[in-house]
């Protein structure tokens, strides 16, 4: 997390609306129920705007704690699972070179 | 059916008896790619195609459709930036298959006999560009291990909307509660069939392996994208991630 002096929420305070209206959209309810079959949580989206805006207003230093915690919690519960395979470092080496095809005109 | 992970006919050095195997079931469905690699379109064919009407369709996803230019974005945030006339083609496949992608050229293939309309070309580039994007994060064993394949199949499928309800519907598979990833599970099990000499049992048994791990990894999306508002949104997230991840 960057020091107080440089630190400002996440996402913009309209993205946590966003999130939050369309969480508990209708649409979102129906595709929810038809990935998960259960209900979307909705709630945290509401503590995250509500925390954007208290620092937007208030520069407090809880909200500022209570958005790290809640993003952080996000992204490690999409770190949950072992991946499959390796990740590269670098690209394939032969993504840009020209088909094989196209050596041979050349 | 939506692409499946394609493999090549091109063979520039000994390489194992499986892989040469599999090599061949791809080349059946998608005949056009010939020895040399590549497109196999030749210019009177190309003449009398769908070559045009396919250009057409997919110069307007790729243009236009959120779910494309997020996964475009990422790729070139990657380093495998793409250029439509290198990484994309445009020709006449076996069968009921969409399209593929070719990991020895680094191209994908659009069966333009089988893409029905732009919403299709729109979800066959997007299933595509997955198999795209997973070769170009991560090194993935297309030919020498089917989970890797079931991996990328399970995320295309899941991604791309090839299971959106209303897709189902119109196959009249009817199920509410989690049938997407029920459909998910069926989608890759049949895609990995469709370019692999491999019984069912055994894509099952690799789909069912890799599930968990695979339907959970959502990137580039960090969600799954049910209609072009959370592709957008998840795009907007991706434009932002600097700023994210300074400040958590």
């Amino acid at each position: 997390m960057a020091d107080a002096g440089g630190w400002r929420p996440p996402r913009p305070c309209e993205a946590y609306r966003a999130e939050w209206t369309l969480c508990r959209s209708a649409r979102h309810l129906l595709h929810h129920y038809y990935v998960h079959g259960e209900r979307p949580a909705c709630e945290q989206w509401r503590r995250d705007l509500a925390s954007c805006r208290e620092w937007e207003e208030r520069r407090s230093a809880e909200a500022q704690r209570s958005l790290c915690e809640s993003e952080r919690a996000r992204v490690q519960a999409t770190r949950k699972h072992a991946l499959v395979w390796t990740l590269r470092q670098s690209p394939p080496a032969d993504w840009h070179l020209p088909l094989p095809q196209e050596e041979k005109d050349q | 059916m939506a692409g499946a992970a394609g493999g090549p006919q091109q063979q520039q050095q000994q390489q194992p008896q499986p892989q040469q195997q599999q090599q061949r079931v791809a080349c059946q469905v998608f005949p056009e790619r010939r020895a040399q690699g590549g497109s196999g379109q030749g210019l009177l064919s190309s003449v009398f195609s769908n070559d045009q009407g396919c250009q057409r369709l997919l110069l307007k996803t790729l243009q236009t459709n959120p779910y494309v230019k997020l996964l475009l974005d990422a790729m070139k945030h990657s380093g495998c930036a793409v250029n439509k006339e290198r990484h994309f083609s445009c020709e006449d496949c076996n069968g009921n298959v969409s399209g593929g992608f070719d990991a020895s050229t680094s191209q994908i293939v659009l069966c333009q006999n089988n893409i029905r309309n732009q919403a299709h070309m729109n979800r066959v580039v997007t299933h595509e560009l997955v198999h795209a994007f997973d070769h170009c994060r991560a090194h993935v064993n297309w030919f020498t291990d089917v989970r890797h394949l079931a991996c990328s199949e399970v995320r295309a499928a899941n991604l791309s909307g090839d299971c959106s309800l209303v897709n189902e519907i119109f196959r009249l598979h009817f199920g509410l509660k989690r049938h997407h990833q029920t459909c998910v599970r069926d989608r890759a099990i049949l895609s990995i069939l469709a370019v692999r000499n491999i019984s069912k049992e055994v894509a099952q048994k690799a789909v069912d392996e890799v599930f968990e791990s695979c339907f959970n990894d959502q990137e580039p999306f960090g969600r799954i994208p049910h209609n072009k508002t959370y592709a957008r949104y998840a795009h907007r997230d991706f434009q932002n991630r600097d700023r994210y991840y300074s400040n958590i």
